[in-house]
C-alpha cells in the first residue's frame, strides 16, 4: 500500500504542503477564493515542525495497529484493510480528543471550527497522488510503496 | 553627507487580487524582500534588496508576483550610462573592488550567433538519427602519432601503445565548480549526473568531498595555485588530474572564499583551517615558466603512474595560440581553454568584463597553430566560456574543439537565474551558497533529472544536426570548417575564425 | 436441557464471553481473525445490542441521537457469526465444569458450555454509604434504595423500594433514565457527587445542556487522581465562572427524600443544607467480580481479576480483559486496575488472539484521560499529578501562559517523561503518550519540553526517524 514518505533532507519549509492540503479540504476547492472566503474555518491535516534549517512535514501515517482506531469511542476513527488509510468520519466524530491523546507523531487536530471532530490526513484518497506530495516543491514528500509491508 | 540613492534594479509587483498572504515569498527569499505584518496579517515587499533571482515568484501558488526590471531614472547617456554611474557611487560608498558573479553580461560580439551550420542538400544525403546508428562518443587525452598493427594469432592487433583517455558518450562534461562556490548538494548533483551519463565533472580547486568519492570514478580533480584537497587520495581516486592556470572569468588573478564561508566541511575537504580565508594565488608559485609546467605536469603523470590524463586549463587571453602550443609541449593530455564570458562564483567586474578573448576565436587560433605546428594530435582541446545550447557544442566541435566544458548551462539547469549575486553566499536556489538552510533547496535527486535531461536533450539535438548535415559520426565534424559560415562578421573576423561568410561556397 | 447448552461438536471450540462492550467485543474479532469456524456466544446483561459506554454522556447532553451510540456496526454480529445473548445476568462460574450459569428470564436458570471463557463485564458503580431521611424521619442507607448497587435477584423481588432522582451514569439505560428524568422534570440544575472521570463526564453534558452544576468533591481537587492543582484550577475557575459550583473537600452525609422518596436535598459535611432535585453519584467504579459466584473464590482477584501477560486468569481456559481486570502498569511496574478504553481494547483484542490459539502477549499501559469541559480540553496522561521530588529523581517542567489561559506540565522521572498534563491546548499530547510508552531517554531535550512549539523534530534523531519514515508504529 502507498504510503507517504518523509525525507528530511530536503525540506525547505516553504508549507506549500500545508496550503494545498487546506485547499484540498475547504468548500471552495480553488486557492484564492478558499483563503479570501474561508481562511478562518481553514485546518491544514499536514503540519511542518521547523527548527532553524531544519524542517519537514508530517501527517498520519495510517498505522496498521493505529492506536486511535482503538481509541476512538465513537468508531469513527476506522482503518480499511483494503486501502489502507486510516480515516476518521466526522460525522460519527464526538470530539473527545481521545485520538488526539494516544497519537504517537501528534498529527490529528481539534477542529472546533467549523464542526467540532478530529481532522487528520485522509491520503486524498479521491487523488492520484495527496496533494501535498505533489506540490512539493522539493521533493521532501514522496508517495510510494512501503518497504516494509 | 549620506547620499541615499535607490540603486535597485528590480520591481516587485504583488497582485493583491491573488495574493493568500500564504508567506511562502517571505520564507523562500534570503534577502528580506517580504514581509509579513502580523498586525494587518497581509504580506507586503520591499523592492530595494531584490536581484531578480524569480525564487518568489516560482514558488508563489497563485502567480501573484512579478518580479520587472526597473528601468534607470537618469537622464539619457549613451556614454555614461546608469552601470557606470551605478558602479561609481558603489565604489565612493565603499572603497572596495566591486565583485560580481557568473559571466560577462556586456553586449561583445556572441560569435556563436553569427556562426551557421551547414545541412545536406541533394549532393549528399542527410542522415536519419533515429534510425542510423549516430556516433557522438568522444576520447579526450593524447593520440598517437602513428598506429602499428601486428599480427598475433591470425589477428591483427593494435601494437602502438594508446596513452590514457577518458571515454565520454558525449562531447559535452561539467566545468569546474568548488565545493565552497557552490553548495554540496549543486556538487552531488554534478557527479551523479556525469557518472550516470557516461561523462566528467570537475572538481574545482575545492577539493573531493568524502560523500563524492563514490563518484571518482567520472571525477577530473582540479590542481590549482592554492592546491587544495590535494592529496595522494585525492589523485588516486580521480579520473583525470587538470592543472588550473587561470579561468576565463578572471585571467590573471586567483581565486577568494571569504574565511566565513570556510565551514567545518569545507575546511575538511579543501584541507585547511576553519574559517580562515582560501585564497589562490594569481600564479602557481612553482610554476615561473614553461619549464616548469612541464615538471608539474611530469610529476602529476609520475604520481598517478601515467595512468590518467593530465590536463592543463587556462584563460583565453590575447597570445592563447602560442601558450597552448607551449602546453601541449610541455606534455599535457589535454588543454581546456576558458573564454571571456566564462562564469565565476566571484570576480572583480572590471576583471570579468574587460580581460580576456572570446572562446570562438581562441579555440580557432589555438587549433590552427596545433595543426600548423603538426602538433594537435597530441592533445585534445576542451573549450569553455558560455556554451549555451547545443548549436554551441556543435559549433565549438565545427571550430576544432574535442569536448566542450558546461557550467553556468549546469546551474540554469539546476534553478540559477543569472541574477549575478553568487558571491554573497545567499543564492536562493540553494547553489552557490553554504547556509544549510537554503542548501536544502536544492534535492540532488531533482537535479540528477534535470542535468541528465539536459544532457540528453543537448546529445539529441546533436545528433539531430550532425545528421542534417549528412554527418554520422562526430569525428568527421571535428575541426571540418567548411560547415560553417559567419554572417555580419568583418573580413578580418572571417578570417581569424577560418570560415567562409553565408553565400560563399566552392 | 436448556437451549443455550452448546451441543457437544461445539465444546472443544465454544468461545464464550461476558460483556457485550469494548473488550469482549474486540476479543471477539480477534478470535474470528484466526478461528472461522469456533461459535462465539456473548452475554450481556443489559438489553441494547453494543453501545460505547463512554458515549452516553454525550447523548445525554444531547449531541447524539440514540442511533449513534453504537461503536461498531449492526452487521458486527453477523458478519463475525456471533450470537449475542442480551438480558442475560451471569451469576455463577465454575471453572472446573467449564460454565457459566445465568439468569436469562427463564424460570430455570441457564447454563452455558465453554472451551475458552473471556470475563470482560466491566465495572460495577460504587455507592458510598450515605443516610436517607425521609420527611417522616424514618432512615435509611442509599445502598438499600439504588438499584445499582443491587444484583439481579433482588431487583427482582417485589415490593423493592426505590429512590427517585439519584443516579448512577455508568450504562445507556442511566442515561435514558437521566435524560427522561431531565425532561419531565424541566431540571434546571444538579449536583454530581464525585469529581472524578465520571463526574466530570457528567458535568461536562449538563452544562452543554445548560444545566448549572454542583460538583461535590472529596479531595482538595477534582480529578486528584490525574490533575494536578493548576489543571484543576482552569476547570474549576471555568466552572464557576460559568455559575455553577465546585465544592472540594467536602461529601455528602445525608440525602432528604420526600415521601415518595424523591429527592429535595442534601446536607454536606460542613453541615450546609443544599436543595436538589437531581443528584448523580460518581465516586468511582470497582470490578463488578460478585458475578463470579464460585469463580470469586477460585480465581485469583485482587479487587480485579490477576491476569498474566496472555489476558490468562489463574484457570488457564478464562481470560479477562477491561474494566475488570488488574492489568501490568508501565508507570509503577504493578499490576492495576486502570479502566479506560484504549486499553481495553488492547488487551481484549490480545486476549482473544489467545484464546483462538495465538501467543500474543500484552505489554502494558497506563491511565490517560481526555475531558473537555466549557471549552477547555484537557489531557492528562501517565503520573500526571506527580511533583517534584529530588529523592525519586522526578522533575516536573511546567509551562502556563495565563493570557492564553494554557497550561502545560510534563512530568519526568529518570530522565523519561512519566506523565503529561495539557489544559486550554492539547494539540499534539500524544507525541507524551509516545515518549512515555518507548520510555525515550529526553536528557537532551528537557528544556524544551513543555513549550508550546515542542514537536517531534526536537526528539533525538534515532527515535524521529523511526517515526518519520512511514512505519506503522508497533504498540
Amino acid at each position: 500500500m502507498k504510503r507517504i514518505h518523509i525525507n528530511e533532507q530536503y525540506c525547505i519549509g516553504c508549507r506549500l504542503c500545508e496550503i494545498y492540503c487546506q485547499v484540498k479540504h475547504s468548500k471552495s476547492k480553488k486557492i484564492i477564493k478558499a483563503f479570501k472566503e474561508e481562511a478562518s474555518d481553514m485546518m491544514s491535516r499536514v503540519l511542518v515542525e521547523e527548527i532553524g534549517s531544519n524542517s519537514f512535514a508530517i501527517q498520519c501515517r495510517h498505522c496498521i495497529d493505529a492506536p486511535c482506531a482503538d481509541a476512538c469511542i465513537s468508531g469513527a476513527m476506522t482503518r480499511n484493510d483494503n486501502t489502507g488509510v486510516v480515516n476518521c468520519d466526522e460525522e460519527k466524530c464526538v470530539g473527545c480528543w481521545s485520538c488526539i491523546m494516544v497519537c504517537p507523531y501528534g498529527v490529528i487536530k481539534r477542529d472546533v471550527k467549523a464542526r467540532r471532530a478530529a481532522s487528520k490526513c485522509d491520503l486524498c484518497i479521491d487523488e492520484e497522488v495527496p496533494v501535498c506530495v505533489a506540490n512539493c516543491p522539493n521533493e521532501a514528500l514522496k508517495f510510494c510503496e512501503d518497504k516494509n509491508e | 553627507m549620506a547620499l541615499k540613492l535607490d540603486q535597485s534594479e528590480f520591481e516587485i509587483t504583488r497582485n493583491d487580487e491573488k495574493c493568500i498572504h500564504c508567506e511562502v515569498c517571505v520564507r523562500q527569499c534570503s534577502n528580506d524582500s517580504h514581509q509579513f505584518d502580523a498586525d494587518e496579517s497581509a504580506v507586503s515587499s520591499k523592492s530595494e534588496n531584490c536581484v531578480g533571482c524569480h525564487r518568489c515568484e516560482s514558488l508563489c501558488p497563485t502567480g501573484a508576483l512579478k518580479i520587472s526590471k526597473k528601468e534607470p531614472e537618469f537622464k539619457e547617456n549613451y556614454n555614461w550610462s546608469a552601470a557606470h554611474l551605478k558602479n561609481i557611487y558603489k565604489q565612493s560608498d565603499s572603497g572596495g573592488v566591486i565583485l560580481t558573479g557568473m559571466g560577462s553580461d556586456k553586449p561583445h560580439t556572441v560569435y556563436w550567433d553569427h556562426l551557421l551550420f551547414n545541412a545536406a542538400q541533394v549532393t549528399n544525403p542527410s542522415i536519419d538519427p533515429l534510425r542510423e546508428p549516430m556516433e557522438i562518443k568522444t576520447f579526450i587525452g593524447r593520440k598517437p602519432d602513428k598506429i602499428e598493427m601486428e599480427k598475433k594469432n591470425g589477428d591483427f592487433v593494435l601494437k602502438t601503445k594508446i596513452a590514457p583517455q577518458l571515454e565520454l558518450s558525449t562531447p559535452i562534461l561539467f566545468s569546474a565548480m568548488s565545493y565552497g562556490s557552490i553548495s554540496l548538494n549543486a556538487c552531488k548533483s554534478l557527479a551523479v549526473a556525469a557518472s550516470s551519463f557516461g561523462t566528467f565533472y570537475n572538481t574545482g580547486e575545492g577539493g573531493l568531498h568524502r560523500d563524492l568519492y563514490q563518484y571518482a570514478g567520472n571525477t577530473i580533480v582540479q590542481v590549482a595555485s592554492g592546491r587544495f584537497g590535494v592529496d595522494r587520495e585525492y589523485l588516486a581516486k580521480a579520473a583525470a588530474v587538470e592543472i588550473k592556470i587561470g579561468q576565463g572569468a578572471k585571467p590573471g588573478i586567483g581565486g577568494h572564499l571569504p574565511g566565513e564561508k570556510v565551514t567545518d566541511d569545507i575546511s575538511s575537504t579543501r584541507m585547511i583551517p576553519e574559517g580562515t580565508d582560501a585564497i589562490s594565488p594569481a600564479p602557481h608559485h612553482d610554476i615561473y615558466s614553461i619549464e616548469d609546467l612541464a615538471q608539474l605536469i611530469f610529476a602529476l603523470k609520475e604520481a598517478t603512474d601515467y595512468a590518467k590524463p593530465v590536463g592543463v586549463k587556462v584563460s583565453a587571453v590575447h597570445n592563447i595560440a602560442p601558450i597552448a602550443s607551449g602546453i601541449v609541449r610541455a606534455g599535457a593530455d589535454y588543454i581546456a581553454i576558458d573564454g571571456f564570458r566564462g562564469g565565476t562564483g566571484a570576480a572583480p567586474q572590471v576583471i570579468r568584463d574587460n580581460v580576456g578573448i572570446p572562446i570562438e576565436l581562441a579555440l580557432t587560433a589555438v587549433d590552427q597553430r596545433l595543426r600548423e605546428e603538426g602538433i594537435r594530435h597530441r592533445a585534445s582541446i576542451i573549450v569553455a566560456g558560455s556554451v549555451r545550447s547545443s548549436s554551441d557544442v556543435i559549433k565549438a566541435i565545427a571550430l576544432g574543439a574535442d569536448a566542450v566544458y558546461i557550467a553556468t548551462a549546469a546551474l540554469v539547469s539546476l534553478g540559477c537565474h543569472l541574477c549575478q549575486k553568487c558571491y554573497t553566499g545567499r543564492c536562493n536556489w540553494g547553489i552557490a551558497t553554504q547556509d544549510p538552510y537554503l542548501t536544502k533547496r536544492l534535492n540532488p535527486e531533482i537535479g540528477l533529472k534535470r542535468l541528465t535531461g539536459l544532457l540528453r536533450a543537448w546529445s539529441l539535438e546533436i545528433k539531430e544536426m550532425l545528421g542534417g548535415a549528412g554527418i554520422n559520426a562526430i569525428e568527421s565534424l571535428r575541426g571540418n570548417r567548411e560547415h560553417l559560415r559567419g554572417v555580419n562578421l568583418s573580413d578580418r573576423e572571417l578570417k581569424i575564425l577560418g570560415i567562409k561568410h553565408a553565400g560563399e561556397s566552392w | 436441557m436448556s437451549e443455550n447448552v452448546i451441543n457437544p461438536k461445539e465444546i472443544k471450540s465454544g468461545y464464550l464471553i461476558i460483556g457485550n462492550s469494548t473488550a469482549g467485543l474486540a476479543a471477539a474479532a480477534s478470535i474470528r481473525k484466526i478461528d472461522g469456524q469456533g461459535s462465539i456466544t456473548i452475554l450481556t446483561n443489559e438489553s441494547h445490542s453494543n453501545y460505547s459506554k463512554p458515549l452516553i454522556t454525550y447523548y445525554l447532553a444531547g449531541m447524539l441521537g440514540l442511533d449513534k451510540v453504537f461503536f461498531k456496526d449492526s452487521s458486527f454480529y453477523r458478519k463475525n457469526n456471533i450470537r449475542l445473548v442480551c438480558n442475560a445476568n451471569v451469576y455463577d462460574v465454575d471453572p472446573a465444569k467449564h460454565e457459566v450459569t445465568a439468569d436469562t428470564g427463564k424460570n430455570e436458570p441457564s447454563v452455558f458450555s465453554y472451551y475458552k471463557l473471556l470475563i470482560a463485564n466491566g465495572g460495577r458503580p460504587a455507592i458510598p454509604s450515605i443516610k436517607v431521611t425521609e420527611l417522616s424521619g424514618k432512615m435509611s442507607e442509599l445502598s438499600e434504595l439504588m438499584t445499582a448497587s443491587k444484583d439481579i435477584k433482588s431487583v427482582k423481588k417485589p415490593g423493592i423500594k426505590k429512590i427517585n432522582g439519584v443516579f448512577t451514569l455508568t450504562t445507556l439505560d442511566d442515561a435514558i433514565s437521566v435524560k427522561k428524568y431531565i425532561a419531565d422534570n424541566k431540571i434546571s440544575s444538579a449536583s454530581i457527587l464525585g469529581g472524578g472521570l465520571i463526574g466530570l463526564k457528567a458535568a461536562e453534558a449538563f452544562l452543554e445542556l445548560g444545566i448549572k452544576i454542583n460538583i461535590i468533591e472529596f479531595s482538595p481537587r477534582i480529578l486528584s487522581a490525574s490533575f494536578d492543582e493548576s489543571a484543576s484550577d482552569i476547570i474549576t475557575g471555568k466552572i464557576q465562572d460559568s455559575g455553577s459550583n465546585v465544592l472540594t473537600n467536602s461529601t455528602i452525609e445525608n440525602i432528604f427524600v420526600d415521601d415518595s422518596l424523591n429527592i429535595s436535598g442534601y446536607q454536606l459535611r460542613s453541615g450546609k443544607k443544599v436543595p436538589c432535585t437531581l443528584l448523580v453519584i460518581a465516586v468511582g467504579v470497582s470490578p463488578a467480580t460478585s458475578m463470579l459466584g464460585r469463580g470469586k473464590d477460585i480465581l485469583k482477584i485482587d479487587s480485579g481479576i490477576t491476569v498474566n501477560e496472555y489476558m490468562q486468569t489463574s484457570e488457564p481456559d478464562i481470560y479477562a480483559a477491561g474494566d475488570i481486570v488488574n492489568s501490568f502498569d508501565k508507570l509503577s511496574l504493578k499490576s492495576k486496575n486502570i479502566a479506560i478504553w484504549p486499553l481495553a481494547v488492547k488487551q481484549g483484542s490480545i486476549a482473544g488472539t489467545n484464546m483462538a490459539g495465538g501467543r500474543q502477549k500484552y505489554g502494558g499501559g497506563f491511565f490517560m484521560n481526555s475531558v473537555e469541559i466549557l471549552g477547555v480540553p484537557v489531557i492528562s496522561i501517565g503520573l500526571s499529578s506527580a511533583q517534584d521530588n529530588e529523592a525519586e529523581n522526578i522533575k516536573t517542567y511546567k509551562n502556563y501562559n495565563s493570557q492564553k489561559n494554557i497550561y502545560r506540565k510534563i512530568v519526568v522521572k529518570d530522565n523519561k517523561v512519566v506523565g503529561a498534563i495539557l489544559a486550554g491546548s492539547i494539540e499534539r499530547a500524544g507525541i507524551y503518550a509516545g515518549l512515555i510508552s518507548n520510555e525515550v531517554d529526553i536528557t537532551d531535550i528537557k528544556d524544551n519540553i513543555a513549550k508550546e512549539d515542542f514537536g517531534i523534530i526536537q526528539l533525538p534523531a534515532g527515535y524521529r526517524k523511526h517515526l518519520v519514515v512511514g512505519d506503522g508504529i508497533e504498540v
